[in-house]
């Protein structure tokens, strides 16, 4: 299941996406697990993002993701693709497969930049 | 006495002097829990003193079962007292660890510890069999628990931790002392100090390490080399090979097991990145092993929300790499002796402070953490270490971050927006939130403490994963229902006790499955010690009919050890009269219905965000039909929540006006004297 190559960022959004963001900008989140039950993620930075849906099991509103991503970051490029991952993805866990992979990239793409 | 030593060390640190409970005195109790209670009951007269008091007395309880070869039933340690972590009272609470410590006591030749008064300088309490003295311990004092430890495995053994232990010209042994013990957080009082027994086995909650440190306590060591009279050794092995052959793992067929508790399966309560090498380790007389034992050292015996403390911080600041900083922060929980919930939840509160521009070098709570390092060894240090030494601000944090946001004057608000994540009691919620999963918080608010029994979680994980990958949950909700209400002894075959709708959440069903459970641990996983891990097992996948082996397997196993005919339900009942007890102490301390209620922000935001995505889901019906449904997005109604209150305390017998026990049901429990005293204190529910 392949998605749309990310076009290079500019500066700024590189800039952006590399920058923490403030208390009321922050995205919340889970990870689970068997006992623990769900450990509650506050996130303040793009990175952090990444980082939760690489982990085995995590939880995340991708609408609100999708517009955390459009409104905080800026990205308006990667939010349209972040909505096609959740029409293309028929369950979360491929959802999170999908975004984690886009998220990922354009990490990638920012710190080659900055 | 089968399964029993016969006496409980009684020791007064004010005097040093020792002495002994016979164990028969309290036998009507069984052990563990019920013991622990009632013999506070009867030697703390003044229930209203502080945790820090000296006349608060701490109970270290074992059970008939301790050091036998019951499964999951042999290792576990109840400590009991007034508390110091709970907020607005110092409840009377408890908490629980495994590993060697409690067989070790049985193996002593005794059933328990209760500890009185304080000592006037620093000590530790030295015990090898019968021979109990108490050791001054100006060296260990400002060790950490690992380093102490060692120092007494060391002085024990007289040559060297690594030799024989001789406790007479003819008993030696290569075992190592189990010690208990408390690090610098609970030398300096925290609130949010624990108990560490080897590695990583932690009584945790309650403050006990901070109890122990305002009683001069640094430790307590034991060694034992006898043995337990056990009534029927051969139906407890015939008891041993049923739970196997007819529960156990099926090792050629572990497609059939996918869901047994008798029988290796791989740990999966971690969140960090497994070990690349690394073996299973156990608690005596444990056929599981949720442990580790590393090839790094790192991270050792730790499982569960220790894991946690640090793992996204480390990855996020390592480009989504693991690195040690994980496996060393917590290994620091270990050894400053911190509760893992309070450093995880408090970590997680400063940062939202620090990123409101409120918390920070120059700002109004000033604190020097330089947050750029986040994720590396040196911040976590630096965190754990201002708790432990009280150093700056971490004087408050070191109070508990509930009474920190108090002091800061943020309390109110921060439980309103939620930043705060303290539920109940002012103690951080633990991943099953009360909006959720209820009978969790309900019965944490209820009772004296975040209850961290699992005993429903199950109903959680399994269609929470399933769903979340797009399967279809198995078994499906309205058969596991059904099999679980058979077993909701003595309120047997209400499947609606399951219904986790938002319809049926302030029922009298779920304050029958609140009541149930509050029984159920109070006996047979508090009292008696089957581990939390283990037990129960509602169903078991490789049973036709999935039914586990609760319901049969507890008596079964308490009655070979102990020659008692003692039925499931009379466990329940027990446990009824235990969580009795325990309330008349809490009113006793102040407790009124009107003072039982959850933190704001557990009224009105909604859990999770929002219920527009796969995360929390639970049996419950819709529309009549049974289904695991979604119950993120969520929150408790408040009026509703209160008249699920007067619900649990009818059905409880308790009076639904103020939530104190009535004596007509005291009595009917064999409480008379509880009720006597609650009535001399005005503290006697109408009716």
């Amino acid at each position: 299941m392949s998605i749309m190559k990310l076009r290079d960022p500019s500066r700024e959004l590189a800039m952006r996406v590399l920058t923490e963001v403030d208390f009321e900008h922050r995205l919340n989140g889970f990870i689970l697990r068997e006992r623990a039950g769900a450990v509650p993620i506050s996130m303040y930075s793009f990175k952090e993002v990444v980082s939760l849906l690489d982990d085995p099991q995590p939880r995340l509103d991708f609408k609100q993701l999708e517009e955390w991503i459009r409104s905080v970051m800026g990205d308006t490029e990667l939010a349209i693709h972040i909505a096609q991952a959740i029409r293309k993805g028929n369950n979360d866990q491929e959802r999170t497969y999908l975004i984690g992979d886009l998220l990922g990239e354009r990490l990638n793409q920012c710190k080659r930049l900055i | 006495m089968n399964g029993y030593a016969g006496k409980i060390l009684r020791i007064n640190l004010t005097d040093r002097k020792t002495s002994t409970i016979d164990t028969r005195d309290y036998e009507q109790w069984v052990g563990g829990h019920g013991m622990g209670s009632a013999i506070f009951w009867d030697l703390v007269k003044d229930k209203t003193i502080s945790g820090f008091h000296p006349d608060n007395v701490v109970t270290i309880m074992t059970s008939p079962l301790s050091g036998t070869l019951v499964p999951g039933a042999s290792a576990r340690t109840e400590v009991q007292g007034i508390g110091v972590q709970s907020s607005p009272i110092e409840w009377f609470t408890r908490s629980n660890f495994g590993g060697r410590f409690a067989p070790m006591l049985k193996y002593a030749g005794w059933d328990g510890i209760v500890i009185e008064g304080k000592a006037d300088k620093p000590v530790w309490i030295d015990i090898r069999n019968e021979e109990v003295k108490v050791k001054e311990a100006q060296h260990l004092w400002g060790l950490d628990t690992w380093k102490t430890q060692e120092e007494i495995w060391r002085e024990v053994s007289g040559r060297g931790y690594d030799k024989w232990v001789e406790l007479d010209s003819e008993q030696r042994t290569t075992q190592r002392p189990a010690v208990l013990t408390i690090g610098p957080a609970g030398e300096n009082l925290a609130r949010i100090a624990c108990l560490i027994h080897d590695a990583g086995n932690a009584s945790g909650q309650g403050g006990f390490g901070g109890i122990w440190g305002s009683k001069n306590l640094k430790a307590i060591s034991v060694i034992g080399m006898g043995g337990i009279q056990i009534a029927d050794p051969k139906g407890l092995m015939e008891a041993r090979l049923w739970a196997q052959v007819k529960y156990g793992t099926d090792l050629k067929n572990l497609d059939a097991s996918w869901f047994s508790k008798f029988g290796r399966k791989k740990p999966q309560n971690r969140f960090w990145d497994p070990h690349e090498s690394a073996r299973l380790q156990a608690c005596i007389g444990c056929h599981l092993g949720c442990k580790e034992r590393t090839n790094t050292g790192f991270g050792n015996e730790s499982t569960c929300h220790e894991t946690t403390f640090y793992t996204a911080y480390d990855k996020s600041k390592h480009g989504g790499r693991q690195t040690s900083a994980t496996y060393i922060a917590t290994d620091l929980l270990q050894k400053y002796g911190i509760n893992a919930y309070e450093a995880s939840r408090g970590l997680t509160y400063i940062r939202a402070l620090q990123r409101m521009g409120i918390f920070g070098s120059g700002k109004r709570l000033n604190c020097d953490l330089d947050f750029r390092k986040l994720g590396e060894i040196e911040f976590a240090n630096e965190f754990l270490k201002m708790i432990a030494y009280r150093r700056g601000i971490g004087d408050d944090f070191a109070e508990g971050f509930f009474r920190a946001a108090k002091k800061w004057s943020r309390l109110e608000e921060d439980l309103k927006t939620g930043i705060l994540p303290y539920s109940y009691w002012g103690l951080p919620e633990h991943g099953y939130d009360p909006r959720a999963e209820v009978e969790w918080g309900y019965g944490s608010i209820l009772g004296d403490r975040d209850i961290n029994e699992h005993d429903f979680n199950f109903l959680f994980w399994w269609p929470s994963g399933a769903i979340w990958a797009g399967k279809t949950p198995q078994p499906p909700a309205g058969q596991v229902v059904k099999i679980i209400a058979e077993k909701l002894i003595p309120y047997e075959n209400n499947p609606l006790m399951l219904d986790f709708s938002t319809d049926n959440i302030y029922s009298e069903h779920m304050a029958k499955l609140v009541a149930w459970h509050r029984h159920y641990t109070r006996f047979w996983k508090e009292s008696v010690l089957y581990c939390d891990h283990r037990w129960p097992e509602f169903i078991n996948s490789k049973v036709p009919g999935y039914s586990g082996i609760t319901g049969e397997g507890e008596p079964r196993f308490f009655d070979v050890v102990t020659g008692k005919k003692f039925s499931f339900l009379d466990g329940m009942e027990l446990g009824r009269k235990i969580w009795n007890l325990d309330n008349a102490v809490w009113t006793l301390q102040g407790r009124h219905r009107d003072m039982v209620h959850f933190s704001d922000y557990i009224y009105h935001l909604p859990y999770g965000g929002s219920g527009n995505y796969a995360m929390y889901h639970l049996p419950g019906r819709e529309k009549g039909r049974w289904d695991y449904i979604r119950v993120n997005g969520r929150y408790l109604d408040k009026t509703k929540f209160e008249e699920f209150k007067t619900r649990f305390y009818n059905l409880e017998g308790w009076d639904s006006r103020s939530g104190w026990p009535k004596r007509k049901t005291l009595e009917s429990l064999g409480l008379k004297f509880v009720a006597d005293e609650l009535e001399k204190n005005k503290k006697l529910g109408a009716g």
